[in-house]
Order: structure tokens, then sequence, then C-alpha cells
């Protein structure tokens, strides 16, 4: 039931070969395809076997599940706009979906904007202490590990260090914290981020607390998560085990830890630009803002961003067509339409033409709010975000005037 | 349900950035970030942000057809190629001309070039490089060995002084502009050269030296004599890589800073801040494009600036040299492979020893020895002319002349995707399967061999450009010259005589993101990212200096036409706007063409921001908005290229650079006056 947790492995031999932590996360999606419990999953997969290059893939044939085992960590690929933009919004079939945190997150902040519907997903969350763009990944292990980045077969982030995995089974380690002070390292949007174990969705999965055992830390977060889980234990497919007092304290502390980390990158990203003096801020952001070059690149990965007619089109007679860069209420608009919502993805820093601190700047904005309306974006489903939560008392106050 | 993520990388400009397709029962219907790839790492512009919707617009040819009492007939593949046949057979090798594109592919050129050399006997087959990048073969031959980009693009975030000559690069090559703020934010300095205070000059440059249009190489003569006189010329690098420093320093020693302010319009104080910083840089990369190339001086400002770099040492490492920002998804390798009068596949220059080298590898005889015409000669002397994938009633200067020479001309056949202007004008039109339609590799800016795959089907009966000239050749009784079942097969035969493509394999292709840059001498060799780490490319491995004497634009103004008129590139549109006039959020931004006019200007002429104005030249009259700014000073205009409504190439003047035989596109005297 919800709030069950456990240490699982696959009782199929050749995933808990195949997969990092026991495989649990294979074996229960198979059994969802095999149950017909789901018409497909939706997973991320090593394109030609690259571990720098992930792409989402639609499987329904049980047997395909197993390409799909292992932990990636060099990259990052947009799940949640994957539904919203070429899967209906899971609107006419039932999709289990595999992912982060973040990607959890973005894709509760669609159902709450009628973008994706909920009851159509089983949602499978995997812990995340954070992943890396593939090109700086692969910098990191040539420039920083002195090793070929195709020689890597495994990459673990653990305790404040980053540990590589090689052909040979042998295995390298780098403190994490001085690569990611030479722009090495994570992503930046990962190194702050706390939210770790993806308790929003069904069923969130992980190896903190397994003790180095093939097994992962499952906890069940969900009636619906549990139906699944439970039913996949008594069909076989998934060997499970109490974990002990240990195991829970283990995992807790781990998820601590990686959180005060989150916490003091924030400090330390957030301190300089609030820390800009007033006079100067707008210019500050302006020069940031004037590299535009326009390509809409934030806003169509925000998972946040859903209007079919944007009122940023350039037909739409908000923003002046064809011009470079465009005003700075191009920013402004789109990131007052989702910075209440900001699950800090990253996803639009990571495309940004510009190389702007778009994900940076969203997500202390989205931090400034939490302090008024402490409202936690991608958390609840039933929580509604401040922007759509206007009363009408407030919308009639003297100077308050919505035109849409 | 189902959905596939395919790679394949942009169609649009010579970045070339990676971008993943999305695909569904056989349509392209999105595109996301592909993260992996080296050059763009996710990020796509404007432009590669809506890469694919063109392939879908309505008007895509999908029928051969031929013209027949003055109206387009569609016809089958047959009947078009055996009337193509017929025609082509009344040819002489004088007769004929062919003109290949920047948006073939490396096979399609290959296979158009050997068409050209071993079908109808001539050297008269040439591309659009030659428009805008046929100064950096004239120039950087004889100065350093090759025309091509020396640095790898990522490579440019290593240097600490980024000289951006003459290239907007915030619009024309925005994911290169990233490296270029990447490596300002570890404190690089950059140096613009353009008439206009565009966004690039506004945000990425420290040092705006806004010239006059056309007074590159007294800029940059200027900036030398200030680097001797300050000392600060790399003596140990003239020592040991370049020749003929004592001729260039006898001419420098002559030039007069005060006159060169005057030719110029900038003033001393910059040009020394500019000179100073380039000089002492460690590492000075210089990025270049037409802004210095099109002009009838083309060549020697593209000498000029190589004579910078050799002056202060900023060549043969990575991140720095005098790099040709080539703008074409195959602007490079329609090059290599031989698309040119003057030079067979692999820069091999026409000549007795060249023909035979080749007549061994094709097995033929007979291959011509003379070099052929140049693209422009082309279109006013050849009576039978076939063009693929280019728009000369867009694209060369002074429009209506060239009409008149075609309209002429016995027969004209043009293979494309979309109706253009030039197809108009055709005796047969042939529909061609374009970028994702099928498989090929292109080369990028910085020598970057990748390969696209064939992703959706090619619609109606559009099929790839080089399976439609090697059906042709066999049609003229080359079969076996010509027999390809694949564009893989034509590469086998590039690689077995270009020896720069000697190490590339579409296999290596299909498993090295990022592709592979040439030259690539062996399977197991990288390729080659910087060029001329030890020695530069020419006979004695020296690098050469060139004496460039400043000559005046070919037209200024004058009573009858007072401004000066500049042209180039907006970032929401592309060349001769085939592709992105079809694409609707690009036309949703830029819809129409346009001339800036300083707001000093306009208020002289009594032009209003929107108006609609007449702009006339001594060769054509062209209208188009009037969008009043201070980008431009006063006294200069500017028009983008993309629009056949108000076609910039109507006004430009065919002063030719004698060397490259590049148009002087980028200043002529206009006036503006309102439309009544």
């Amino acid at each position: 039931m919800k709030g069950d947790m456990y240490l699982a492995w696959s009782s199929d031999d050749e995933v808990v070969k195949r997969a990092d932590s026991g495989g649990v996360i294979t074996s229960l999606l198979k059994f969802a395809l095999d149950s017909k419990r789901v018409d497909a999953v939706l997973a991320v997969k090593a394109r030609d076997g690259n571990r720098y290059d992930g792409i989402p893939v639609l499987i329904s044939d049980p047997e395909e599940m197993i390409d799909t085992a292992g932990a990636l960590h060099c990259v990052s690929v947009n799940i949640p706009r994957c539904i919203k933009e070429y899967l209906n919004g899971a609107s006419d079939m039932k999709l289990a979906v595999v992912g982060k945190p973040c990607d959890m997150r973005g894709i509760i902040e669609l159902v709450k904007r009628e973008q994706i519907n909920l009851d159509n997903l089983l949602l499978v969350g995997v812990n995340c202490s954070g992943t890396l763009s593939p090109v700086v990944a692969k910098e990191t292990i040539l420039k920083e590990f002195g090793v070929d980045p195709l020689d890597v077969v495994g990459e673990e982030i653990e305790d404040g260090s980053l540990i590589i995995t090689l052909k040979d089974g042998t295995t390298k380690t780098k403190d994490l914290k001085e690569l990611e002070e030479k722009d090495y390292g994570r992503r930046e949007n990962c190194r702050r981020c706390e939210v770790k174990i993806p308790t929003m969705a069904d069923i969130a999965c992980g190896k903190w607390g397994v003790n180095s055992r093939k097994a992962s830390f499952v906890e069940v977060c969900s009636d619906k998560g549990a139906q699944v889980f439970d039913e996949a234990v008594r069909a076989g497919y998934i060997n499970v085990e109490p974990p002990n007092h240990k195991a829970i304290e283990e995992r807790k502390r781990k998820e601590q830890e990686a959180i005060e980390s989150a916490l003091q990158w924030q400090e330390t990203e957030f301190a300089p630009l609030k820390n800009i003096a007033v006079e100067e801020k707008f210019d500050y952001w302006q020069r940031q803002f004037s590299r535009c070059v326009k390509c809409y690149g934030c806003r169509d990965a925000c998972p946040i961003c859903y209007c079919k007619d944007c009122i940023l089109e350039a037909d739409r007679g908000a923003i002046e067509p064809g011009e470079l860069p465009p005003t700075i209420m191009f920013h402004l608009i789109r990131i007052a339409h989702v910075m209440d919502s900001c699950v800090n993805c990253g996803q639009c820093q990571d495309v940004c033409s510009a190389g702007i601190p778009l994900a940076r700047l969203t997500f202390m904005l989205n931090k400034e709010l939490f302090d008024i309306f402490k409202y936690e974006p991608g958390m609840d489903v039933e929580s509604r975000p401040p922007l759509r939560s206007v009363t009408d008392k407030e919308l009639t106050m003297p100077g308050v005037e919505l035109s849409f | 349900m189902d959905i596939n993520y395919v790679p394949t990388i942009c169609p649009y400009c010579s970045c070339g950035c990676g971008m993943y397709l999305v695909i569904r029962d056989g349509m392209i219907i999105g595109q996301e970030p592909w993260k992996e790839h080296p050059v763009n790492e996710g990020a796509n512009c404007p432009k590669g942000k809506n890469a694919y919707q063109y392939i879908y617009s309505e008007d895509r040819l999908k029928m051969p057809l031929v013209r027949k009492n003055g109206a387009f007939q569609e016809v089958s593949w047959g009947e078009a190629l055996d009337l193509i046949v017929t025609q082509l057979r009344e040819a002489t090798p004088e007769d004929f001309g062919f003109i290949a594109s920047c948006r073939n592919s490396n096979e399609d050129a290959y296979v158009m070039q050997k068409f050209t050399r071993v079908v109808m006997g001539t050297n008269s087959v040439e591309y659009c490089g030659r428009l805008c990048h046929s100064p950096a073969a004239a120039a950087l031959i004889p100065a350093m060995g090759s025309g091509a980009m020396q640095t790898s693009q990522p490579e440019i975030e290593l240097a600490d002084c980024i000289f951006v000559a003459g290239v907007n690069l915030q619009e024309t090559f925005p994911l290169i502009a990233r490296r270029v703020s990447r490596a300002k934010a570890k404190g690089a300095k950059v140096i613009y050269t353009d008439p206009r205070n565009t966004a690039t000059a506004r945000y990425l440059a420290d040092i705006h030296l806004q010239l006059k249009s056309g007074t590159d190489a007294a800029l940059i003569n200027a900036m030398m004599s200030i680097i001797l006189a300050e000392g600060l010329e790399n003596k140990d690098f003239i020592a040991s890589r370049a020749a003929g420093f004592d001729e260039l320093r006898n001419f420098l020693s002559k030039v007069d800073l005060k006159q060169a302010e005057e030719i110029t319009g900038v003033p001393l104080e910059k040009m020394r801040e500019a000179a100073i910083t380039y000089a002492k840089a460690e590492r000075g990369c210089i990025l270049y494009d037409q802004g210095i190339s099109q002009h009838y001086v083309g060549t020697d400002n593209v000498r000029d600036h190589a004579n910078l770099a050799l002056l202060c040492g900023h060549a043969g490492k990575p991140g720095s040299g005098i790099n040709s920002m080539r703008g074409q998804i195959n602007g490079e390798g329609s090059g290599d492979m031989g698309c040119l009068c003057v030079f067979y596949p692999g820069f091999k220059r026409v000549g007795e020893e060249t023909a035979k080298f080749f007549e061994e590898a094709w097995g033929v005889a007979n291959l011509p020895t003379k070099p052929g015409l140049t693209y422009i000669d082309m279109l006013y002397k050849c009576p039978y002319l076939y063009i693929v994938g280019g728009d000369p009633m867009m694209a060369v200067p002074d429009v209506n002349n060239v009409k008149k020479a075609l309209e002429k001309a016995n027969f004209l056949v043009v293979q494309d995707i979309f109706p253009t202007e030039i197809a108009k004008l055709a005796h047969v039109v042939l529909p061609a399967a374009t970028w994702v339609e099928r498989e090929a590799t292109h080369t990028w800016i910085d020598r970057r061999v990748q390969k696209v795959n064939r992703v959706v089907e090619p619609p109606g009966e559009t099929k790839p450009d080089w399976w439609i000239i090697c059906q042709l050749a066999e049609k003229m009784g080359y079969k076996d010259k010509f027999d390809f079942a694949s564009a893989g097969e034509i590469f086998e035969e590039i690689r077995s005589c270009v020896p720069q493509y000697k190490g590339i394999t579409y296999d290596r292709l299909e498993n090295k993101v990022g592709g592979i840059h040439w030259p690539c001498p062996s399977e197991d060799h990288p390729g080659t990212p910087t060029m001329f780490l030890q020695k530069f490319n020419t006979p004695d491995g020296l690098g050469h200096f060139q004496v460039v004497e400043f000559k005046p634009p070919a037209e200024v103004p004058d009573d009858q036409y007072p401004y000066v008129l500049t042209t180039g590139r907006s970032i929401f549109h592309y060349h001769t706007g085939a592709m992105t006039r079809r694409t609707p959020r690009l036309v949703d931004e830029v819809p129409r063409g346009f001339v800036q006019v300083n707001p000093e200007d306009a208020s002289k002429e009594g032009v209003k921001d929107r108006d609609t104005v007449v702009l006339e030249t001594r060769r054509g009259s062209i209208e188009a908005e009037a969008r009043i700014t201070d980008e431009v000073r006063p006294g200069l205009l500017f028009i983008p290229i993309h629009f056949p409504d108000s076609c910039a190439n109507a006004l430009t003047i065919s002063a030719l650079d004698p060397s490259a035989k590049c148009a002087e596109t980028k200043v002529c005297a206009v006036k503006i006056e309102v439309k009544r």
C-alpha cells in the first residue's frame, strides 16, 4: 500500500545482470506490459548503445524492456514534452513513464494544465543525484579522468563523488565539488536541485539504502503504484524484502546530504544575482537577454509551457516581429508565465542558442514565489499553481487588469 | 502509435548543427534538441528550429515539367530525360555550362562535375561558392595553401581576440556567435568590422570599426602599419613561417594614417585600439565572410586580412587563423568536389597533369585541360545551361540583365525542389528530393564532413540529384562511368580520388557524432580540426605576404545616385529565400523585403517608417518597405537578399573581382524616393 518500502530486485537473472540496481524497474514495467496494465512504456534508451546520447522510446513489446535497463547520467531527455507534444498527452493510451524527479514534476504540472491525462499514466520515478550534459561529460572524462569517453560503461554519483566504471571493470573517482568548481560535472540545474527522491511519482526507486546489494530501494507513493507493484511481486516478476532500519536511515541520510549540497549551490548561484545593486540589475539582465536570437528554444523546451497559440509568436502582436534581439518583454512575459511552476529541469537553459542563464533566473524567482505562496511545483497534483488560483477578489482589486 | 527520434544535421547555414527529427507514420512531426552534438549542444537558431517545414510546402515540385507551347506540362522521367539528351547532343563543349549548388550533397556535386567533364567535355561547371567565397581560394591558396576554414568551431573558444570581419555573426552564424560570447566570458576581446550597427556590433563586439562599405583594405593596411610602428609584429613567426615580409613592410611604410581615417571613416584611435588588441593577443582568430569578399576587390581584402594574421603570428594553432565562413550546408563540399571551372575534385588545378590523373582514375580519355567559364560568364555565354539547386535570378548581380541573357538561351534545365524564379525561365524543370529524403554527406564550415540519412520518403516523382544526373549520363552513353546504385558508392569513388577524404567512410561517419574534419588521409586518422600546425600548405611551407593596395569601390555615390547601397542577410531567412519563405514562422517574423534608412536621410527624402519606397540604381529599380533605423549611418542603405519582390540583385553592380570573378554585391550607388 501507499507508503510501503522495500528492497527489491528482479527475479530474472538476465535482467539483474544487465541492469544497474537489481533491475526492478525493468521487470516491473515488463509486468505492466505483459499484464496489459499499460499499452506502452515510455523510457529513455542509449541510442545505438551510446551512453552520451539518449532518446525516448515507446515500448510495447515486453521483450524490448531490457534494452532500456541501466542508468544514463549523461543525457537529459525532455520526457514531459514528449508526452504532451507527440503522445497526445496520453489521452488515448495507457502509458508507464520512467523518469527523474524533474520529469515527474513536469508531467504533474502539465496534468494540472490539462495537457496530460494522469489517469492513463503510471509514473515510475528514479532517484536522481544529477545529470551531466553529454558534451561536458565527455570533456570531464577526457580531461579530468584522463579516460577516453568511449571506454566508460557506467557512471555513478555517490557521496559527493563522480565515479566512472571502465570497460575493464575498474573504476575511477573524482570529487564532484572540485570538478564543478571548474565548470565540469553536473548540469547547473542539477547541482542546485533539492528533489532527489521522486515521491510525487507512483513508485520511487533508487539505490540509496541498498548498501551495494544488487537491488533497489523502492517506495510506493500512491495507491495506483501499490496495486501494480504488489501484483508484480505476486506474479513473481520481482523479489522483495522489507528494508531494515539501517537501510531507511541510510537512504534518508544520503538524501539529506544531497539536499544540503543543493542548497549550498543555490546560495552560490543566487547570491551574486541577488547582490547586484538594484540600479544595475536591469542592465545586467538586459545584457544577458541582448544575446537572444529569438529561436524560441526556451519556450518550446519548457515542460510547463503549453499554449497552442502563444502570445509570443510573431503574428500575435505582443512582440515586434523580426526584431533582433527581441524586446526584453519577450523574456519577461515568458518567465512570468512559467515561474510559479518551474521544476528546475534546466531544459530551457540547455537549449538556449545564446547561453543565457534562463533556468537559473526562473528557478531563483520561483524560490522567491515559494516564500509567498508556499507552492511546490510538481509535487502534488491537487495543489493549484498561484497563477491559476487567482481569486475573483484579487482580480477586481484596483490596478489589477488582466487582459487574457 | 509509434514515434521515433532520428538524428540529423540542420539544412541551413554551414555550422552543421545537430537535431532530432520526430517521426510518426513516415512524417516528420517535430524536432527536438540533440544535446550530444558538438557543434550546437542541443541549441538551434530560428531557422534551425523550423528546419523541416519547407519540405512539406504545398508547391514542392513533384513531377518533371516540360515547357510545351509556352506552358509547363507534367511528363514522365523518361520523356523529360530524353528531351534533355536530344538537346545536349546539340551542344558543343563551349556551348554548355553546369551550375551546381552549395545545397547539393558531396555525392551530387561530384557526379555533376564528372558529368560536365566526362560527358560534355568542358570544365564549365561552377557552383554558387563563386558568388560568395571564391576570393578565399584566390587569396588564401597563395597565402597559406588552402581557402578553407583553418580552425574548428569549438576551438574558436580558445581565442583571446576574435576579429569578426564583415560578418554579422549574431544573425548569420548564431551558434558561432555563442562560441564567441563564451570566449568573451573568459576575457577575449571582439573586434568587428561592419558599416552597419548590427546586433553583432551592439551586443557582441568590444570594438566596432564602422567603416565605409568597401574600404576594408585601407583599414587593414592602417592597422598593420600601426602594429609595425608599435613593434608588435610577431618577429619569430615571420622569421620562421612567413615569406615576403620586406615588400609588405616597405609598402606599409608609405601608409598615411590620416588618409586611412578619411577613406574608412573610422577614427584613428579606434583603429589603433583594434590593431594593438589583435596584435597583443595570444591567439587571434579572424572570422570573415561576404562583407569583405563580395567586392570587386574581394580577393585583395582577403589577402590583406591574411597579411594581418601572418604579421601577428595568428595562424597555425587551434583557435587562430583567417577563417572563411561559408554560409551554406555544402559551401565547402561542392568546391571540394570540383564544381569550379579551375579545379577538379580535391582542388587539383585544371591542366594537363590533372586531366591525366582523372583520365586514369575514371577510365576515360580527353578530359578538358583548359579552365571553363565562371558562373556569371556562363549565364551570359552558354546557350545550353543546366542549373541545379540555385537561383541565379535572385543570387547574381544585375538580374535584369541576366534575365535578358537567359531568355535567349537555347535550352535551360532547372533541377530544384521549388518553382524558383529561374525555374520560370526553364525549358525543362526536374523535381529533386531534398535533405532528409535521401542519404548523403555534406561538408560544413570547418571542413566537417557529416552524413545525413534518409528519414522520410521523397514525395511524388522526386529523385536525389545524383540519381538524375546518373540517368542522364546513362542515356548519353556513359552508363559504365556513372554506374552508381547509391550515394555510398559515389562516396567510395570520391575517397579514391580526393586525398582529403580518403580516410572518411560512411561507417565512420555513422558512428562519430559531429563528423570528421578533412584532411583525413587514412581510416585510422582522427581528422584535422586545425590546419597548418607544422607548416602551411604552400610549395615552400611558408605563409606568404601579398601586398595589397586599397582601391575604392567600383561605383561611388554621385548627384544622381547619392546613397551607398549594401546588402546582407536576416537571421530569419536564408539566401534566396526559397526555403525560409515557405516556413510560416519565419515569414511571420519578416514577411517582405525592406530597406534600412537612417533617420536623417529619411527626413531629407520625406520617407516615413513603413512607407513603400522605390530604390533605383543604374541597373534597375525595386520597391521595398522603409525601416527607419540608426543601424545604418547617414548615406548608407541596406537591403536583405531574400525576397524576389524586392530583389536586391536587381540593383547591384556586376563589377567582378579580376582573380576570383566574385561580384561587388556589397556596394553600389542608389537613390531612394517614396513611391507615389
